[in-house]
């Protein structure tokens, strides 16, 4: 598809922060609640009103821009960015704009190993604050919208991307792994569905080699990850065919909207040139001012992030898929380490949390911290396989039992009578009590049928509940038979 | 970008409509020719600053603060007179503040 030319892509991202209360006035704001129900004169845009800034707010876009390895504005300030839009009530948003609160940094991201893996270290230009605007709803017949200012001021952080993707996938991850940063910093829950992470992309193409950017064009309307990915692959054709025909003027610059149902980008509005936001510094807001010993204070409380996580993971001897999947969400991450803490065995550890934990996770559609089981038991659980104790078999039963009514591995062992028979004497005892037992496929192995060993054997496991050793009894039968 | 003030203190003359336009405040082509020498002479009054010295001056990230941060606490605080407000409203319906269908942003 590419050929001889290579794609440049560019991610705008809004991150709304998990606050419980608005940038710049004390309402509350709850995804849901019934319109117009959280709003108040400073929000409403009311004359007279005047902004006071959440100081969480600040805390958030510290710890973003520390966490995106960005340099820091000790001092920063607001600006108007003014134009007029139903949603907009003052008229003007307020952000920050030729001084954002951080710029300058990178974010390293792991390719998925269905996607051919690989590692990433994309630029971040910068990371700035500002106020969301209220949600506008087109009337779908008649000449009106409808206004719902409850969103209007919670706080928003824009990162803005270097243009350093060059395919969907990349473009997709980058995102993926912002999602992952602002819910392991726990500042906000980065959900795409829910508006609180959205993603804006500009992509261009230009021959390979050639150096200045190609017609850039924007696209909106991304509701997940993976139209991220399939709206900018469409883009990317759509722009190489244009230009393999010689028709590369047909790329002017616009907004383009990503049709899910069509799968492809239709034309929104040619841009008409710069629009003039008249940018003035916020003059109802005094500079924001960061001391060394603030930033320090807040470096110091970063939680271990994705990307140093799944370096230490690696160093733990996992292979990439499993490292992907452990240090994808903090929580499942959080219990993986408790285990392994407790000296259980990396390899096993991982090998139940992503086998038979995550996929009753998915049945019961819970989350890692929703089970009974707690990283403890499941340390215990691996010891008491690995000792001979219990049967693997036994192991995934008694998981189970763990994890839905809780309790302990060994409680489990004790009450249950789970203890595995290793003890030669006992098995050989209940070989002979089965061969007896069985005198007709005894006589069939006899005269050749030799895949009865697996029926006796079947026999044997049923007899002691599957508390026999299977190496040990497959053995003594074995001699028992010849 | 900053446009420091260093450079000549001419300024161009105001594009009053274009002004008007970006203000979304409607105004005649009389009113234009009698506006712009007006708001000319404001913003010569302003020029005054320009016989500041500001050879051993920092350029300030904005105007001086009188105090610091006026930071709040993230504590909620429901407004207790959404009736007044929403009263203000010309068209204030089925829980929505109906407004006029705008496509295009400015």
């Amino acid at each position: 598809v590419l050929g001889n030319y290579e794609a440049v892509i560019g991610i705008e991202t809004h991150v709304q922060l998990s606050t419980s209360t608005k940038a710049f006035c004390s309402c509350p704001y709850n995804y849901g609640a019934q319109p117009n129900t959280s709003i108040c004169p400073v929000c409403m845009g009311m004359p007279g009103a005047l902004p006071i800034l959440n100081s969480k707010v600040i805390e958030y876009a510290v710890k973003v821009g520390l966490a995106l390895n960005c340099k820091l504005s000790l001092s920063s300030k607001f600006d108007r960015k003014q134009y007029f839009y139903p949603d907009l009530p003052k008229g003007y948003q307020i952000s920050q704009f030729d001084v954002p609160i951080a710029s300058g940094g990178f974010l390293d991201v792991d390719l998925p190993v269905e996607f051919g893996g690989g590692h990433r270290k994309f630029g971040i230009t910068r990371v700035h604050m500002e106020e969301d605007a209220g949600k506008l709803i087109h009337a779908a017949s008649g000449n009106f919208s409808q206004v719902d200012l409850n969103r209007a001021g919670v706080p928003l952080l824009e990162i803005v991307s270097e243009p350093d993707m060059r395919t969907g996938i990349e473009a997709a991850e980058y995102a993926a792994e912002l999602q992952r940063v602002v819910r392991y910093l726990g500042v906000s829950n980065g959900n795409m569905q829910e508006g609180s992470l959205r993603c804006d992309v500009n992509v261009s193409v230009r021959p390979l080699g050639q150096l200045e950017f190609g017609t850039k064009v924007e696209i909106k309307n991304l509701n997940s990850f993976s139209s991220v990915s399939r709206a900018i692959d469409f883009e990317i054709s759509r722009q190489v065919l244009l230009h393999s025909q010689g028709e590369a003027d047909q790329i002017v610059q616009e907004t383009r909207l990503w049709e899910e149902g069509a799968q492809k980008t239709v034309t929104m509005r040619k841009k008409e040139g710069l629009a003039d936001y008249r940018y003035f510094p916020e003059p109802d807001l005094p500079a924001v001012t960061l001391s060394d010993e603030y930033v320090g204070r807040i470096r110091d409380s970063l939680p271990e992030l994705p990307e140093t996580k799944r370096r230490r993971y690696e160093s733990l001897g996992l292979g990439m898929q499993d490292v992907l999947f452990l240090a994808n969400d903090m929580n499942v991450a959080a219990f993986f380490d408790e285990t392994i803490a407790t000296g259980a065995d990396v390899k096993s550890a991982a090998n139940w949390m992503m086998g038979d934990i995550a996929a009753y996770l998915k049945n019961e559609k819970l989350s890692i911290n929703g089970i009974k089981l707690v990283p403890r038991e499941l340390a215990s659980l691996i010891a008491a396989i690995k000792t001979g104790t219990i049967s693997g078999k036994i192991g995934k039963e008694i998981l189970l039992e763990l994890m839905s009514k809780g309790g302990t591995v060994e409680g489990m062992i004790e009450e249950n009578d789970l203890v595995q028979i290793v003890d030669p004497v006992e098995i050989e005892k209940i070989v002979n009590r089965v061969l007896k037992e069985n005198p007709k496929q005894l006589e069939q192995y006899r005269s050749g049928k030799t895949r009865l060993q697996g029926y006796f054997a079947g026999q044997a496991m049923k007899e002691t509940r599957g508390k026999a050793n299977p190496e040990l009894l497959n053995k003594i039968l074995l001699q028992r038979l010849t | 970008s900053r446009r420091f003030a260093a450079k000549s203190s001419v300024l161009d003359p105001p594009d009053v409509s274009r002004l008007a336009e970006t203000a979304r405040i409607s105004i005649s082509p009389e009113e234009v020719e009698e506006f712009a020498p007006k708001i000319r002479q404001v913003v010569d009054w302003f020029g005054q600053l320009q016989a500041a010295d500001l050879q051993s001056i920092k350029p300030a990230l904005r105007a001086a603060d009188a105090e610091g941060d006026n930071l709040r606490d993230d504590e909620p605080q429901v407004f207790d007179n959404r009736d007044a407000m929403l009263s203000e409203v010309p068209t204030y319906e089925d829980s929505y503040i109906k407004v006029p269908k705008v496509l295009n942003k400015e």
